[in-house]
């Protein structure tokens, strides 16, 4: 199916529940869920609480589809933002009440950055802007591409990042720098 | 320094500022920069928008189905709460019409310093009947004891509630009765609110002991009071008890509740 149309199919379904139409959101769920899902699942790294995040994502897409078209964007990207907004939040709330639960999440962000196999990035239902960035997330080397990625998804600083990865410090910045500059360089063509 | 003047160095700041790793003074100095100046304005929302895209391009992966069932409870349950709310506003209009006609009645038994004037009165009888009962001596016992053996009799058969709860909703408003009678096995669950669920709808009761998970006790039908049979293990040491709304029913399955928990209430274990 072509970006547009489905955007376009979207854009409708969240219109729909802006008015309150139950069956709406149920289509909007069927279409996105487990896109969405996906990223909830990078965010908070564990199913239960993705799913948890999920719930609040969608009864949040509920309350406030109203507000989607003032965003001007994509539709994917809007819902996008709710959930790692809802994921972050979810962390945040964790961390406080537990503390040994960011050590879980260090020791698995740790294997993730091991494997030497690329992140399996996904462009199914992406649009236009995340095909360009794909493209260009796809120059950088993939232990640069996972830094740069998981200091988005998780809104991690330089040295979070340090500590996580069990990187050192310069090093986490280096990365970071260079992968950013490459991204500047390869979004420029598609702008 | 004037960043639109320095366009590599503005797209540097825009994207490590959208990547959310310009931190501290470095952040609050391009922030500001951002609200003054509109070319700055736009450099950042841009990246924004461009890192926000790595939301797009994570792997799909297919969400439990409790997930959707979950949201669609919270729904429902959103809808009867307000559907309620239109109710009870309509009701408690109507009341303080028929208050307003007979100002007495509700005040009467609002009145919290009769209450407690009540309370002290059963006291005062509690204590009585403790003296009378130290007073009574062998002579007097003995003719009682039959008296005592046949009250114990039909005490068997009568009712012995040792257990109440009284189930309230998020803004405290009685909505359940729930009493146990451990001796016969019988749990009773009286309606008292104007709550009524959906035709598709179920109401489900649960224990909440205080650890491992909610037990479910049984599933509500639409009338007023309903009987269930418990075994005393079930409901003894369980501080709280709590009714979800679940699909009709009740909970397909043994798991917790699926739904809204709409009433919720402590378990008193009664002493006299």
């Amino acid at each position: 199916m072509n970006p547009e149309s489905t955007d376009a199919e979207l854009i409708a379904l969240l219109d729909r529940v802006a008015r309150q139409d139950a069956t709406a959101l149920k289509a909007l769920y069927d279409r996105c869920s487990s896109k969405l899902y996906g990223l909830a699942m990078r965010v908070v790294s564990n199913r239960e609480w993705a799913e948890d995040v999920l719930q609040e994502a969608f009864l949040n897409i509920w309350r406030s589809a109203g507000d989607y078209r003032a965003s001007l964007s994509p539709p994917m990207a809007w819902m996008g933002l709710i959930v790692r907004s809802r994921g972050l939040d979810f962390l945040r709330r964790r961390s406080s009440d537990r503390a040994h639960v960011t050590q879980e999440l260090d020791e698995h962000l740790a294997e993730t950055l091991e494997g030497e196999t690329p992140n399996p990035m996904d462009t199914a239902q992406a649009s236009e802007q995340a095909w360009a960035l794909h493209q260009c997330l796809g120059q950088l080397d993939n232990r640069q591409r996972e830094v740069v990625s998981l200091a988005y998804i998780r809104d991690l600083s330089h040295s979070e990042l340090a500590q996580q990865l069990k990187l050192p410090l310069g090093t986490v910045k280096t990365w970071i720098r260079r992968g950013l500059d490459q991204l500047r360089l390869c979004m420029a063509r598609f702008a | 320094m004037n960043l639109i003047k320095h366009p590599e160095l503005l797209d540097r700041l825009a994207s490590s500022h959208a990547l959310g790793t310009l931190r501290g003074g470095a952040r609050r100095r391009f922030e500001a920069m951002a609200r003054e100046q509109a070319p700055v304005r736009a450099a950042a929302l841009i990246w924004q928008s461009r890192i926000a895209s790595m939301n797009e391009l994570q792997t799909a992966v297919p969400p439990s189905p409790v997930v959707w069932t979950r949201i669609d409870n919270l729904l429902q349950g959103e809808k009867e709460a307000q559907a309620m709310q239109a109710t009870r506003q309509a009701a408690a209009q109507s009341t303080a019409k028929a208050n307003a006609a007979s100002e007495g009645v509700g005040g009467w038994l609002r009145s919290l310093a009769l209450w407690r004037g009540a309370t002290a009165a059963g006291v005062a009888a509690t204590v009585v009947a403790v003296v009378v009962g130290v007073n009574m001596r062998d002579d007097i016992s003995q003719r009682l004891g039959n008296q005592i053996a046949s009250l114990q009799t039909q005490l068997q058969a009568a009712p012995q509630i040792e257990y109440v709860a009284v189930l309230a909703d998020d803004k405290s408003t009685a909505s359940m009765l729930v009493t146990f009678d451990p001796k016969n096995r019988k749990l009773v669950l009286q309606r008292v609110g104007g709550y009524q669920e959906a035709g598709d709808r179920s109401l489900q009761l649960w224990a909440l002991p205080p650890s491992g998970g909610p037990k479910s006790l049984g599933v509500l039908g639409s009338d007023k009071v309903l009987r269930l049979t418990a075994a005393e293990g079930d409901v003894r040491e369980v501080p709280t008890l709590a009714i979800s709304l679940e699909p009709k029913g009740g909970v397909p399955g043994a798991g917790g509740p699926t739904g809204p928990v709409l009433f919720k209430g402590a378990l008193i274990q009664k002493l006299l």
